[in-house]
């Protein structure tokens, strides 16, 4: 019934504590919600609140939605209701964040997406690097091998191929999701127009443009997004403070990513945990790069391939635009060659018949 | 399959464009989505599910700011809009999350004796300074030059003026002394001691003035710059013996060649008629 309806349901529906239509508690007992989080949106049958963290199952099949707390997570495994009572009263207090990103390349890799590879390592203090991979088949096992071998869980692959087309590879652990981008627009730190700096290690603010809760491909995109790009608190190689925020948005399909850094208290100040207003206004941030574009082009169930679970429609491959743009240039030399024949066919097929007054004047003169 | 029916982008509109005619296909295939591309919604509902933090996490693990929707949609090939948009998308998020770290009372600023190894190393920071530098005095000089050329037209007309100036003067003076002649002739002479009425001691020194202008080459008694090259380069004095050979450091020097551009303003038509005079001297 509402869940079947496409899209999600209005947020006006809502009241403050359940969804009215739906008869959906969006706080059981076990975590209470912020009024700024009751925004809720139903996608095609899951609640979804606007950070896009909050996922909360459609239990049965049934029309009537049964009213059913939502059920809890560990890092691992969901956890049963049974022992919902008991996990709900520790609410995960020593959790702890341990992502490592595996980052490699593949051979034949071009010294710009290089470099952009060691910017990647550059801003993510909890990577590891590894040596170029050939990775051309079995892909997969490869891989999959190679995270569990350095401790990872999750890998940023970097893929060239024809020495011009890179493509980003982004899997998350063994059994994880994975997701395939082409990279265009590259800019590298080490350009001169990006004049900003930061520390290295310190930890990001992350900032994602709404539309990544459009959808459930952006959701799970930006959920491997900021696991993989958010710096682990307490990580023993990140800095205490926070100078730079990354910058996540939609635009045209496409997921832009930008880096800046964060001016705003004069040096000085010797209060390190405020900040006064009118500094804040006069905050300004300074890009630091790198600046690249990601254009998904499927998400696999597994990590380094599986089932596919996304497809981009609007992707062309970079074979074909090229291809095409040669065939154009070909073709205005065909079509030449073709007007050409047409015009001699035609010429041919109609003949202009003798002028008899042609001689008129001739014979005068005569 | 339900999905796939359900999702956005397999619109039935597209499908009859697609078969009008194969040619225009080929022509414009990236606007057109795919019809037979997958989206599993289901499939990646559950994935997110399982690799999903847990939701009652504090924000100071992610620290991950959602901006708000904004309502102007943005146009890819626009860059300046684009960018803008990401940096006030960064800026807005950044303000946030320096309340959110001021609320929980966590150090962010950092202090000014904090010294780290930073992102871009140093040499990489100087390389940008004298970057910036360079662009700065770059817009400096031709802000420069411009001014000079400006000056330049202008002084062109203070000339002129002063010109006109000096004719009519020399009129006034003309008319001065004729008028004091017919004075004098109808006095009879009289009082032959005093002087006319012009100050020849003041015109003296503009009169010099201005005929070492009319010499041309407005540098006083010293030789042209013509006749001084020359006799640079074809010899004055001292040993000629292989001064005229060539070599290495006379080839690559191009410090007499000129531009077609700029020589002209400088030598003027008349330098090139003096020329031959001057070789046959």
């Amino acid at each position: 019934m509402h869940r079947r309806s496409k899209g999600w349901c209005t947020s006006s529906k809502h009241s403050e504590t359940s969804c009215g239509s739906c008869e959906f508690p969006i706080s059981s007992g076990a975590f209470t919600v912020s009024p700024r989080r009751v925004e809720c949106y139903l996608w095609r049958g899951r609640e979804v609140d606007a950070m896009g963290q909050k996922r909360k199952p459609v239990a049965a099949e049934s029309s009537v939605l049964p009213v059913e707390p939502a059920r809890k997570r560990s890092l691992l495994r969901r956890l049963d209701s049974g022992n919902e009572a008991e996990n709900g009263a520790e609410k995960s207090p020593r959790w702890r964040n341990k992502e490592k990103v595996l980052i490699l390349c593949s051979r034949r890799i071009t010294f710009r997406f290089r470099h952009l590879m060691m910017d990647m390592t550059g801003l993510l203090p909890h990577s590891k690097r590894d040596v170029k991979v050939q990775c051309k088949d079995n892909k997969a096992a490869t891989l999959n091998e190679l995270v569990d071998l350095k401790g990872c869980t999750s890998c940023l692959l970097f893929e060239c191929r024809k020495k011009k087309d890179l493509y980003m590879w982004l899997s998350k652990g063994p059994a994880g999701p994975s997701a395939k981008f082409l990279v265009s627009g590259v800019h590298t730190m080490a350009e001169l127009k990006l004049t900003g700096n930061h520390l290295k290690g310190s930890r990001p603010i992350l900032t994602f443009s709404s539309d990544f809760d459009d959808a459930p491909h952006l959701q799970i995109l930006k959920e491997l997004l900021i696991q993989v790009y958010t710096t682990p608190k307490d990580h023993r190689k990140s800095k205490p403070f926070f100078d730079h925020v990354l910058a996540f948005s939609v635009v045209d399909n496409h997921i832009w990513f930008r880096n800046y850094q964060i001016s705003a208290a004069k040096p000085g100040t010797e209060k390190l945990d405020k900040i006064d207003k009118a500094h804040l206004e006069n905050m300004t941030l300074i890009e630091v790069g790198p600046r690249f574009c990601l254009n998904p082009i499927k998400i696999f169930g597994g990590s380094f391939g599986g089932q596919t679970l996304y497809e981009n429609p609007f992707y062309v491959s970079p074979n074909i635009t090229r291809s095409l743009e040669k065939k154009k240039k070909t073709s205005k030399y065909v079509k030449k060659i073709k007007a050409k024949q047409r015009r001699k066919t035609h010429v041919g097929a109609n003949q202009v018949e003798p002028d008899e007054l042609a001689h008129v004047f001739d014979e005068d003169g005569e | 399959m339900a999905d796939l029916e359900e999702s956005d982008y397999s619109g039935s509109e597209s499908e009859e464009e697609e078969e009008s005619s194969s040619e225009e296909e080929h022509e414009r295939p990236l606007k057109e989505p795919r019809k037979d591309a997958v989206y599993d919604t289901n499939g990646m509902h559950e994935k997110l599910e399982d690799i999903g933090w847990p939701d009652d996490l504090d924000w100071i693990q992610t620290c991950v700011i959602t901006s708000p929707k904004s309502e102007n949609q943005v146009d890819v090939n626009d860059d300046l809009v684009r960018e803008m948009a990401f940096y006030t998308q960064a800026l807005e998020g950044a303000k946030e999350a320096y309340l959110k770290l001021q609320e929980l009372g966590i150090p962010f600023l950092r202090p000014s004796d904090y010294y780290a190894e930073m992102i871009k190393t140093d040499s990489h920071m100087l390389k940008i300074k004298d970057k910036l530098l360079h662009e700065k005095s770059k817009l400096e000089e031709t802000d420069e030059r411009r001014k000079a050329r400006e000056a330049k037209k202008y002084s062109k007309e203070v000339q002129a003026e002063k010109l006109k100036e000096r004719a009519k003067r020399k009129k006034q003076d003309i008319e001065s002394v004729k008028k004091w002649r017919k004075v004098r002739q109808k006095s009879g002479h009289e009082g032959d001691d005093v002087a006319p009425p012009i100050d020849f001691e003041d015109r003296s020194g503009k009169s010099n003035g201005a005929r070492r202008g009319r010499g041309g080459h407005g540098r006083g008694d010293r030789p042209s710059m013509n006749r001084e090259s020359r006799d640079a380069k074809y010899g004055n004095g001292g040993r000629k013996h292989g001064s005229k050979r060539n070599d290495a450091n006379s080839s690559a020097d191009d410090s007499s060649f000129r531009g077609k551009g700029r020589g002209r303003g400088r030598g003027g038509g008349r330098g090139r008629g003096k020329r031959p005079r001057m070789r046959r001297m």
